[in-house]
């Protein structure tokens, strides 16, 4: 009894150790997240020029985007999201808790990397997709959200988060 | 005069249209001790920590006035968890569910404590 | 030039402390060195003061502004006080680190030139705290140096500091923190130094037994403060929040708490001597976790520092090192240490056996709170969140124990069971009355909540434990009595606190005015003033409540930052002995309304008061003289 007491008060903080070191060498981008898929939430929404968005659209592979006119970081991650559209990913916009015109003039001021953008100034759609702020992205897969990435898109999150999703996507159709 | 007013603006959100002087008004003080009490056990989306009673970001007003309208709806607590959990991801419930592994959170400092008052009185030296 | 001078103080103190290592190392493969404990004394002496001038040059840099300082510029400004100057030098981790060697050096420095010369464990004390210290300076030198230079020229203003930071209790709540934190390495080092030194004849519990009390006085008042000031200020009303950066301070101060107990029973009766040695080394232990949990960003809190894994891995290999040797070194002496006394069930031994236990078990449900996320996201990659509830659901039960313990052993004897007799008069009468207080509590309230109504039983026990004993005229050692009445005090405060305390949130226009409930009769939103303050932008909210009869005039706050751009908000706390009521101003809405958040928080004031009657407690048994 006494020798492994003695074996345990030295073990245990070596235990602790290592796992606290595995911890640290995890980089925080890209961190393996369990992402729970789920169904896209249903919404009764029209696009920024005022048609309504019909749900088909989400068939496939799409890239769900939140932006604001009034959010900053959505510039930093603009360039590369219109070159994700370049190379033939389909990206809609969810244009969140903003003015119509406002998002509009963004729109043509900076270039429109989306197929098309719905309008949910009250931002219904985003609280139930579990939007927590701009700018932030969906993965969905045939209607299922299976990935989510907070704050800005870049390649880094892309190669590591979205793309091995995608892969796997296309593997099972 | 313009400065005063800019000041005032700087401080500015969009709000509903309805003015109601409590914000969030009750049947009862149950209703009411329930919504503030779950709304400190429901974590902040954005935050680093905290939960969204503590919270001024826009996501944690709007979890608010969902969960205000939840409860004054007639949900339980345990719908009002599960309808944020499905949108936010279970993170966002600072109560962890008994299930799986948590049973090892719960009951761990117990069993912990058992142990060592166990190996106390088979000793009874120190 | 200064700048560069301090830098080099402070590498030749780690310089200094290396030979002080290496020159011994050399000397255990050799003969003795008859001088050897007086020169490695007088090179860590010299290592000690060119620390202190070192720090005391970087403050004076501070003050004179030296912008080409790149931590300087980035965290002070030539408009603040001059004190806020000083108080910004700890605002974030370089400084805050060297601060902590600081206080780290003046310690042992104090700690080992009160050894007497000859005493059998100053050079191995000495060699300990030497490498501790050394390794700590190099972690600053190395991966967060302070001295780094903005050159060519530096910058013309500093960055203003966090308006957050400007604040005269968050700054003292470092330093106070960073003394209980470190004092306790007197403790490890002297009782890693006995083990080593393998003479365990001699007596070592008197040696650091008022070390480690001040220590405790440091921690405890460092941890109220960063309560006290996290509740003043930060607008949520709340006071605690098991925030991991709380839990990681809190953890050293209930090892500190046991090991206080446990060095008491260790010198009275000779039992619980390897509970108190290994306690001693458990609470820097877990001083130097926390330090690792706060600066490597591993963990989200509010509190951390930035992310950094580089310098996260050094704290972590560091302080893995220091206590895998503690700890080796106890786990292989062991053997030898172990007393053949049997503890007696129901003596006062087996009650402070049983406090180490409970101290232990509270440390563990902390950690296991702390570590959990962590383990679960690197198995399975979910996010779990751990808070209040969890920690409130376990605590309670360990309390009540707690509770019921302090009241049995009050009337305990040493070596000795009580008798039945002595056992149930002790407990028949404080537990009567805690019973008579739930029940009046439960009439007047009417409100029931099962982890309050234990948390008020266990300190309403604790009370009236030593209420009843005073009254009785038994002997009673009065800082204990006081302490221990302050944790009960606590415990109920908490308690009233949580079951009583409510919010309401409303919408009100200028000049507008409403009834909130009946203890706010009126709640009158007078006016809104808008003026400029030095640095910042201020919206001030004229309030007039009429509560309870009496008209408490509050002044919430908005304020807008100028160099930031910062948006703060300050409540307005009118405190009274059973509540506070708290006031905090939000947003104005399209139409000219503001929201307000109004909180009335109950025996906050109690709170406060009983940290202070701990400390009071232990300050008095640390001085009060014994009788002849």
């Amino acid at each position: 009894m006494n020798q492994s007491l003695r074996l345990l008060i030295v073990i245990l903080p070596i235990l602790i150790l290592v796992f606290f070191a595995k911890v640290l060498l995890l980089d925080e981008d890209i961190k393996f997240s369990n992402f729970e898929s789920k169904n896209f939430p249903a919404f009764e929404l029209n696009d920024l020029n005022g048609d309504p968005v019909k749900a088909l659209s989400l068939d496939g592979i799409k890239l769900v985007n939140v932006w604001a006119s009034w959010c900053i970081t959505c510039l930093v991650e603009h360039p590369f999201l219109t070159k994700l559209g370049e190379k033939n990913i389909q990206i809609i916009g969810l244009n969140y808790k903003d003015s119509d015109f406002k998002a509009n003039a963004w729109l043509e001021k900076h270039g429109n990397p989306y197929l098309f953008s719905i309008y949910d100034p009250r931002g219904d759609l985003a609280f139930d997709l579990g939007v927590t702020g701009a700018p932030e992205s969906y993965l969905i897969v045939n209607n299922q959200v299976v990935g989510h990435i907070q704050g800005e898109m870049n390649q880094t999150k892309w190669e590591t988060i979205f793309l091995p999703l995608i892969t796997n996507a296309k593997q099972g159709s | 005069m313009i400065k005063k007013s800019f000041i005032l603006f700087s401080f500015f959100i969009l709000s509903p249209p309805v003015f109601n002087q409590m914000v969030y008004e009750f049947e009862d003080s149950l209703q009411e001790k329930r919504f503030y009490s779950l709304i400190s056990e429901i974590r902040c989306p954005k935050c680093t920590s905290g939960s969204i009673a503590s919270s001024d970001a826009p996501v944690s007003r709007d979890l608010k006035n969902k969960v205000y309208e939840l409860v004054l709806d007639g949900s339980t607590d345990m719908e009002i968890k599960t309808y944020v959990s499905e949108r936010f991801g279970n993170f966002s419930d600072y109560r962890p569910s008994l299930e799986g592994p948590n049973y090892f959170l719960w009951f761990g400092p117990f069993i912990f404590l058992a142990l060592m008052l166990a190996i106390f009185f088979v000793k009874r030296r120190v | 030039m200064i700048g560069e001078i301090s830098h080099f103080l402070s590498l030749s103190a780690a310089l200094l402390l290396s030979l002080v290592l290496i020159f011994n190392l050399f000397f255990f493969f050799n003969k003795i060195h008859q001088n050897q404990l007086t020169l490695s004394t007088r090179l860590f002496n010299q290592a000690c003061w060119l620390v202190f001038i070192s720090f005391g040059m970087y403050v004076y840099l501070a003050i004179s502004d030296d912008f080409s300082i790149a931590y300087i510029a980035s965290h002070s400004n030539s408009q603040l006080p001059a004190f806020y100057k000083v108080t910004s030098i700890w605002s974030a981790h370089e400084g805050s680190m060297f601060l902590w060697i600081v206080f780290l050096t003046a310690w042992s420095i104090l700690f080992i030139n009160s050894l007497d010369k000859k005493h059998p464990l100053k050079k191995l004390t000495l060699l300990m705290l030497s490498l501790i210290i050394l390794g700590f300076l190099l972690f600053l030198l190395l991966t967060s140096n302070p001295f780094e230079r903005i050159l060519p020229f530096g910058v013309l203003e500093g960055a203003d500091i966090n308006p957050v930071l400007q604040d005269p209790a968050l700054a003292i709540h470092p330093p106070m923190l960073y003394l209980g934190y470190v004092g306790f390495v007197i403790s490890f080092s002297f009782i890693t130094a006995y083990l080593l030194n393998g003479n365990f004849e001699l007596q070592w519990e008197q040696d650091i037994k008022n070390w480690s009390f001040i220590a405790w006085v440091f921690l405890t008042i460092g941890i109220t403060l960063g309560s006290w000031w996290a509740y003043y200020e930060l607008g949520w009303g709340g006071y605690w929040f098991w925030d991991p950066v709380e839990n990681v301070a809190l953890m050293p101060w209930l090892a500190a708490t046991a090991f206080i107990h446990s060095l008491f029973a260790s010198s009275k009766s000779n039992v619980l001597k390897t509970w108190t040695m290994f306690l001693g080394i458990l609470i820097f232990a877990l001083s130097l976790f926390g330090a690792f949990i706060v600066r490597s960003g591993i963990i989200d809190s509010v509190h951390s520092f930035a992310n950094d894994p580089q310098r996260g891995l050094y704290l972590l290999s560091f302080s893995g090192l220091i206590t895998l040797l503690a700890l080796t070194i106890f786990a292989y002496r062991l053997p030898l240490l172990n007393s053949s006394k049997l503890v007696v069930t129901g003596s006062k031994e087996s009650f402070l056996s049983m406090n180490n236990i409970l101290m232990v078990t509270s440390i563990f449900s902390i950690f296991l709170g702390v570590t959990y996320p962590l383990i679960i996201e690197s198995i399975s990659g979910e996010k779990v969140s751990i808070g209040p509830p969890y920690y409130n659901t376990i605590f309670a039960p360990l309390i009540l124990i707690a509770a019921i313990f302090i009241m049995l052993s009050v009337d305990a004897l040493w070596q000795r069971s009580m008798t039945l007799k002595t056992l149930f008069i002790t407990m028949v009468a404080p537990t009567m009355a805690s019973l008579l207080s739930i029940y009046l509590i439960w009439q007047a309230t009417n409100i029931f909540s099962i982890l309050a109504y234990i948390g008020i039983f266990s300190g309403s026990l604790i009370i009236f434990s030593y209420l009843f004993r005073t009254i009785n005229k038994k002997f009673i050692n009065k800082g204990s009595a006081i302490a221990h009445v302050g944790m009960g005090l606590l415990f109920f405060a908490v308690s009233m606190n949580s079951i009583l305390s409510y919010e309401k949130n409303l919408n009100l226009a200028p000049g507008q005015s409403i009834s909130v409930n009946e203890s706010v009769q009126n709640f009158s939103f007078k006016d809104i003033r808008v003026f400029k303050a030095s640095n910042h932008d201020v919206i001030s909210a004229q309030v007039l409540l009429l509560q309870d009869g009496k008209e408490i005039s509050l002044n919430p706050q908005k304020r807008k930052y100028a160099t930031r751009g910062q948006i703060t908000s300050e409540s307005a706390i009118h405190a009274s002995v059973l509540k506070d009521t708290y006031l905090t101003i939000g947003d104005q809405l399209e139409n000219g309304s503001w929201t307000f958040s109004l909180k009335i928080n109950y025996f906050i004031k109690w709170i406060w008061f009983s940290a202070a009657l701990m400390v009071f407690g232990i300050l008095l048994t640390i001085f009060k003289k014994k009788p002849s």
